[in-house]
């Protein structure tokens, strides 16, 4: 049942709606753009957006297949893409997942323990996160170099180093967390525990399965950040063969050739575990989790 | 089943900062009694529910139940069984998984644990609920199933924290039959939280009441424990004899015009003199008191029983049909009387009722009572 509405409410809709695709076009128009650009022969930033001579060399050489050019010359992958892609995908899945138990369990002390120092502590942990990691990014390498001579599975140049690294950032997703199970009723764990549950068992058994929602979102956005982090992944990592594909794909980029197109395509591989992961998780972004277990 | 003794019991949250929630309890329950915690919202019976339960550590006293000290012993392994307020049904079990969490997390064996679920969801009429959600079920089913999970445990002291206040009147009024019925079947001591005063006199053996504790450094907030119709007729004090009763006790100013042992004549701030069936022998004369007389033992002027009259001014009057309430204004003071139905009683008119001498509480300028020589009934 529709409300009656006035004609200019018709025309303000009208309005709205115009607006709405247009900002929707100039927020797709740059993904087409890049999918274009993967499509087109050639290594050209401009062009038509719907290539005129469609070509999958740019796809072949990302997927790590050899091309043979125009005077038939075969050439082979310039860069291993695929394990960059990889390399990230294993960085990133690694380092959501850690962050999600490391966050959770501290916004659990935060949001349910009582102890000195806590809401300092709140604070200074997001205080701390204002600073940007770029700026720091001399005191991550002469740590990490430091760590490499007392323990080199965990320095430069390493994949747990990197995850290490980015474990740092949890503080925003603390303050989420907490602000979650806060909404959640205390009387459900001290029930549990009258029940007989430990501190833990309460926390695992009626506290966590209540906050899957948030948990999904905290790593997806967790995979996202580290998927997509440049600055300091490109400071630990510097074996080709370990790099992330956001770091390896500026290879692509060298003042002397710029390969748009085999760039485009890397570009386009690296937005794939995104959208899966995102794809994935959204069966647990339900709300009404909680529903009736407490009243009034 | 067991026994609950509280000896000198304070709660304080903050100690030095904030002001004591419970100071001084001293209780103790008997095996197998029904008793029932009142007093307006702010008096810590919550809090000592919680205590007992052990959600809450002591401050300073001890905890007894079934005789040994409880005040270091984790809730689980008390023996208590609670029911919350806000129910606290786990929103991702079925009704089934609710009842049995307990038994699972203790490790008690399956068969057990089966056959106690099964009983609980028999006694409480849940069979047809049990593979639903807890967002599935009505307020009412809820609260049920929250009783069961605290029975399931086979606990031996039942803490109920003012289970009926999310239902709607006509479904309290039923569960609360249920609730006095299970009690009579299992015997088993229980402790119940409510700011409802019907509710505290229709299910208790004993009630207790608390107040709730304001800077005049009075020695302890439990104003009295003893059975519901001691405290409806020998109130300790001004406060419970205002809490006890719907609806509330009326209170007019005076003094002792004459102390006596059987008798007491009382002259009113209005004027007018009033004899009393109090023993007022530890007062002198020109004390100031307070008169309390509740609004069902009013009588009408023609009573042989109206041995003192009071007249008020009328604001309103409720006919309910079986009775009729008249809200007059006593000289300043609201009073409320209780009269047959269909007494005709105009706004504004002057209207006169019967006050028995038998009827009359009174209170020394401290709030504690006088004792009553006499206890009324007005049939």
């Amino acid at each position: 049942m529709a409300m009656v509405e006035s004609q200019s409410v018709i025309y303000r809709k009208l309005a709205a709606h115009v607006f709405l695709w247009f900002f929707l076009a100039l927020i797709i128009f740059p993904l087409l753009m890049v999918i274009a650009i993967s499509f087109r022969t050639g290594n050209f930033a401009v062009g038509d957006i719907i290539p005129s001579n469609p070509t999958l060399d740019h796809w072949r050489l990302a997927l790590g297949m050899s091309i043979i050019d125009e005077s038939g010359r075969t050439i082979p992958p310039p860069f291993p893409v695929l394990l960059w892609l990889w390399n990230s995908v294993k960085v990133a899945v690694i380092s959501a997942i850690l962050i999600v138990a490391l966050s959770t369990t501290c916004a659990y002390a935060f949001a349910r323990l009582r102890f000195s120092g806590r809401s300092l502590l709140l604070k200074a942990m997001l205080i701390f996160q204002m600073f940007p990691a770029v700026l720091a990014l001399v005191a991550y390498y002469a740590l990490f170099s430091r760590i490499t001579e007392y323990f080199p599975p965990l320095g430069l140049n390493t994949h747990p180093g990197l995850i290490f690294a980015y474990l740092g950032g949890i503080a925003l997703h603390v303050w989420t967390i907490k602000g979650y199970f806060e909404t959640i009723d205390k009387s459900l764990e001290e029930s549990a525990m009258l029940d007989g549950a430990s501190p833990w068992q309460a926390f695992r058994l009626i506290l966590l399965p209540l906050s899957v929602p948030i948990l999904a979102v905290v790593f997806i956005l967790a995979f996202i950040t580290a998927i997509t982090e440049y600055p300091v992944a490109s400071i630990l990592l510097q074996d080709e063969a370990k790099l992330t594909l956001a770091v390896g794909s500026q290879y692509y980029l060298n003042p002397q050739e710029y390969k748009w197109g085999d760039f485009a395509a890397a570009a386009v591989m690296s937005g794939l575990p995104i959208t899966l992961v995102f794809l994935l998780a959204q069966r647990w972004l339900v709300g009404g989790l909680t529903a009736g277990g407490v009243k009034g | 089943m067991a026994d609950v003794k509280i000896d000198h019991l304070v709660k304080n949250y903050n100690p030095g900062v904030a002001r004591d929630v419970l100071r001084d309890i001293n209780l103790d329950i008997k095996e197998g009694e029904f008793v029932v915690f009142v007093g307006p919202s702010g008096c810590g019976k919550s809090t000592l529910l919680r205590a007992i339960a052990g959600l809450d550590d002591i401050t300073s006293g001890d905890l007894y139940i079934g005789g040994k000290r409880m005040n270091d012993v984790p809730p689980v392994n008390r023996g208590v069984g609670m029911v919350f307020q806000s129910y606290a049904l786990y929103p991702h079990m079925t009704v089934r998984e609710n009842l049995a969490f307990g038994l699972k997390i203790k490790k008690i064996d399956k068969a057990i644990a089966k056959e106690r679920v099964a009983q609980a969801s028999a006694m409480l009429g849940l069979d047809s609920f049990l593979e639903r959600k807890p967002k599935a079920l009505s307020g009412g089913q809820r609260q049920r199933v929250a009783i069961g999970r605290a029975l399931v445990q086979h606990p031996d002291v039942f803490l109920l924290d003012e289970p009926l206040s999310n239902l709607d009147a006509a479904l309290r009024v039923k569960t609360r039959i249920e609730l006095a019925r299970m009690h009579q079947e299992r015997g088993s001591t229980t402790i119940y939280v409510t700011h409802d005063q019907v509710e505290a006199m229709t299910l208790a053996n004993k009630i207790v009441v608390l107040s709730p504790l304001t800077d005049d450094g009075a020695a302890s907030n439990l104003e009295q424990f003893g059975p519901p119709l001691d405290l409806y007729h020998a109130p300790a004090n001004r406060f419970v004899a205002g809490f006890i009763g719907s609806p509330k006790m009326n209170f007019l100013d005076g003094m002792i015009e004459e102390a006596g042992e059987q008798r007491t004549r009382i002259k009113l701030d209005t004027g007018i003199s009033l004899t009393a069936s109090v023993d007022s022998s530890r007062g002198r004369a020109g004390d100031k008191v307070e008169v309390g007389i509740r609004p069902e033992h009013t009588v009408m002027l023609d009573d042989p029983r109206a041995d003192n009259r009071v007249t008020g001014t009328v604001q309103v009057a409720e006919h309910l049909g079986a009775e009729t309430f008249v809200y007059l204004e006593v000289g300043g003071k609201d009073f409320t009387v209780k009269v047959r139905p269909e007494t005709p009683a105009a706004p504004q008119s002057q209207f006169d009722i019967g006050v028995p001498a038998d009827a009359c509480y009174l209170f020394d300028a401290k709030g504690q009572a006088f004792p009553r020589t006499a206890r009324f009934s007005r049939t």
